[in-house]
């Protein structure tokens, strides 16, 4: 009896895996649009503080509907696994959230979706009414395959400002070069010059994305997603390293970021707390200082685009982050008209207005009259210029490639911010992908 | 299910069974095949037909899109091929043996202490059986709080714990595992080492006494060596344990830094669920159960366990 209980425990880890597998391998393949449920839509969302407006759109669109969509939310941080487990089955959603780029690469590969050009023919608002350099994220092989929804979030430079004036540094850095002499000035006043959430590896990832576009322009990255691997060997992608480099030895991040994380709220509040002068994060920073010290998101919370490197190829206003979130038809979908009639209420103004009442920033060309209702009017058009005169916004590298590259890119930027590899190692790292 | 373990079988030949019979008995009789029916079909559907299933996957690729294409051997070159596999197994090893030898000594000093009958025993044994009620994930998202180098406890004791860079490097990521693993587990191997130590007859200890035995001379004389099937049990449950850990590892060091704890089921994980190569994830989860069958064959052969000769022989 002992000798069979321990083995039920030692095939435990093996069986949750094929458990699952199973239950997604059962009906592997999908059987078109006449298996799906009658006069019904299911949407799938990433499961957050923001599914009120998303049931709110979902419900209006009921109200006149005869096919009624259903809304799932499936909880964050399952969110991808989930989804690439029932995308071809035939409980799949119709219309589903996804971040672009490389997060629905495989299913457009696999052709599980719905090019949405036809619909766009006849509504050209469903393009010409979102910001350019968003919509692009969702355009795979010439074709659109998402409408954004939510918001876009920027990755900007926010800083502490009254340690800032402590340290006798008078304006956020616009260049390189005032980078590394905040740091000297922050590390004299006795500061960690910047907080980073190591611990999380996406916030690391972050200062590779801004470096490499500034040092050699977005046509590297691109180059390297398009499959030549040999631009990480270039000189721009060495100097970058370069950079990265000389900015850890300076001491900029301290000696125990990779113990840190921003998830937990680490590293926000070491720049809360006047323990670090700047953190480099998603626009959502601000929402996550306000919601802990709504006094400090207000009037000492700075921000400031990442700076600009001399000599560099990429454009000083380019931007990196999430750009937007979209949603995405599957093409096995029994109701395409319908599904074509609820995207087009991500343009209208009703939308728009609530998204940004509770904090997102719709990139849609009506968001600006209605940047007055947000939360912090300032702010949100401090943002929404950013991102409406960027000539490029890079999507983060780990959203960029599919999913299988993130473990990849998180560990190679980590081990290289903590010296476990060098230039070399990176380089390598890369052209595994 | 770990208390099955330690569950007492039924002795062969026991005296309630083969007693003559009485009213009835007869018609009972030994248990048959059909009792292990039940039991049989859920092991059969949640741990056989599994098990085929990754075998099978694990010579395919699948992402989960599409159907399984059958690849031969890929997978397993690939992984022969992978430092981080072979690094993962040797990691898994380590924290087999740390676990064991952190957690074993201190589980017999509490357990032993645990059963005896001084002042506030209970109260203070109560106290410490509390992380027992606490799910991993709780108590890891817990310590992660309380080691943040900042603002926990790292951060305050400077003197100890210089930068509190603990997780940034691979020593002290480890060191963090081993001790969250310890603070987690050694209650429950306390109580069954409290069990076991109430189970020793008191005329061993009263005869120890008339012998003139003190009582470190008592412990290492008697109360060890009737521990002995108890620590068998204990240790081969830390082993297991140690083999299936993940969620520790999943929230307090994501595998790091770099791969520096990624041990073999947390790989599993990773290149299943977060790279979705199913092909490969089942591929180490064929090996997790080939190098625990392993592992669990020779320590049943080297304690004896097969045998399980009784401790109280003689008395």
């Amino acid at each position: 009896m002992s000798n069979r209980t321990w083995m039920t425990r030692s095939l435990a880890g093996g069986t949750a895996l094929i458990l699952g597998m199973t239950l997604a391998g059962c009906s592997g393949g999908g059987g078109g649009a006449s298996n799906r449920p009658e006069n019904e839509l299911r949407l799938a969302v990433y499961g957050d503080a923001g599914n009120t407006v998303e049931q709110a759109m979902v419900d209006k669109f009921n109200e006149t509907s005869d096919v009624k969509i259903v809304l799932d939310t499936i909880p964050g941080a399952d969110y991808q696994t989930k989804l690439q487990t029932i995308i071809d089955t035939d409980s799949a959603p119709d219309i589903f959230f996804n971040w672009g780029g490389g997060s629905i690469a495989n299913f457009v590969d696999a052709g599980l979706l719905l090019p949405l050009d036809e619909f766009i023919e006849e509504d050209p608002q469903l393009k010409d009414a979102f910001l350019p350099s968003v919509f692009e994220t969702a355009v795979i092989d010439d074709k659109a395959y998402g409408v954004p929804m939510r918001g876009t979030q920027p990755v900007m430079l926010f800083n502490n400002s009254e340690v800032l004036k402590k340290a006798g540094i008078d304006a956020p850095p616009a260049t390189w070069d005032e980078l590394l002499d905040a740091v000297e000035k922050l590390k004299a006043a006795g500061v960690t010059p910047i907080a980073l959430g190591g611990g999380d590896r996406w916030p690391t990832q972050m200062w590779f994305q801004y470096v490499f576009d500034r040092v050699a322009g977005e046509d590297l990255f691109q180059a390297a997603l398009d499959g030549d691997t040999s631009v990480w060997d270039s000189e721009e992608s060495r100097e970058a390293l370069g950079k990265l480099r000389e900015l850890i030895d300076a001491g900029a991040f301290g000696t125990n970021f990779d113990s840190v994380k921003f998830t937990d709220g680490g590293s926000p509040a070491l720049l809360a707390s006047g323990r670090a002068g700047f953190e480099l994060m998603g626009s959502w920073e601000y929402a996550t200082q306000q919601d802990s010290d709504p006094a400090f998101a207000e009037e000492v919370l700075g921000y400031s685009e990442f700076p600009a490197i001399e000599g560099g190829e990429g454009d000083p206003h380019n931007l990196a982050g999430n750009t937007n979130n979209f949603y995405s038809v599957h093409k096995e979908t029994r109701y395409p008209e319908e599904a074509a009639e609820f995207l087009k209420l991500m343009y209208s103004d009703e939308f728009v207005q609530e998204q940004v009442a509770i904090g997102n920033l719709p990139t849609t060309t009506n968001t600006e009259k209605f940047l007055d209702k947000a939360a912090d009017p300032e702010y949100a058009k401090y943002q929404f210029d950013l991102v409406q005169k960027a000539p490029h916004f890079q999507l983060s590298w780990d959203q960029a490639y599919p999913p299988e590259a993130t473990v990849t890119i998180h560990t190679a930027v980590s081990q290289f911010f903590s010296g476990d590899i060098d230039e070399d190692g990176f380089i390598k790292a890369m052209q595994g992908l | 299910m770990t208390m099955l373990a330690t569950g007492k079988r039924p002795a062969p030949g026991g005296s309630t069974v083969s007693r003559p019979a009485r009213s009835g008995a007869s018609s009972v009789g030994r248990p048959g095949f059909a009792w292990a029916l039940p039991a049989t079909i859920f092991f059969a559907l949640f741990a056989l037909v599994p098990l085929a299933a990754v075998a099978v996957l694990s010579f395919t690729s699948w992402s989960g899109l599409g159907d399984p294409r059958f690849v031969g051997l890929e997978n397993w070159e690939t992984l022969i091929a992978d430092p981080v596999m072979l690094k993962s197994l040797w990691l898994s090893l380590l924290f087999i043996v740390l676990g064991v030898v952190t957690q074993t000594p201190l589980s017999i000093l509490l357990g032993v202490w645990a059963a005896g009958n001084q002042r506030n025993r209970a109260v203070l044994s109560a106290i410490y059986f509390v992380p027992l009620l606490l799910s991993s994930a709780a108590i890891s998202v817990l310590w992660r709080a309380l080691l943040d180098p900042n603002f926990g406890i790292p951060g305050q004791l400077s003197w100890l714990f210089g930068d509190g860079n603990l997780l940034g490097t691979q020593s002290g990521a480890i060191g963090v595992l081993i001790f969250v693993g310890m603070w987690q587990f050694t209650p429950f191997h306390t109580l069954i080492y409290q069990g076991a130590a109430r189970g020793i007859p008191h005329v061993l200890y009263q005869a120890a006494e008339i012998d003139g035995a003190g009582r470190v001379r008592q412990f290492f004389s008697i109360t060890l060596p009737q521990l002995r099937n108890t620590a068998i049990t204990s240790i081969i449950l830390m082993v297991v344990g140690g083999l299936t850990t993940f969620e520790t590892v999943l929230i307090l060091t994501n595998g790091g830094p770099g791969t520096d704890t990624t041990i073999t089921a947390f790989y599993m994980y990773q290149e299943a669920f977060q790279s979705f190569d199913f092909g490969v994830g089942s591929a180490i989860a064929l090996v997790l159960v080939v190098v625990a069958t392993a592992i669990s064959l020779v320590v049943v052969k080297v304690s004896g366990y097969d045998k399980m000769n009784s401790s109280l022989e003689g008395l």
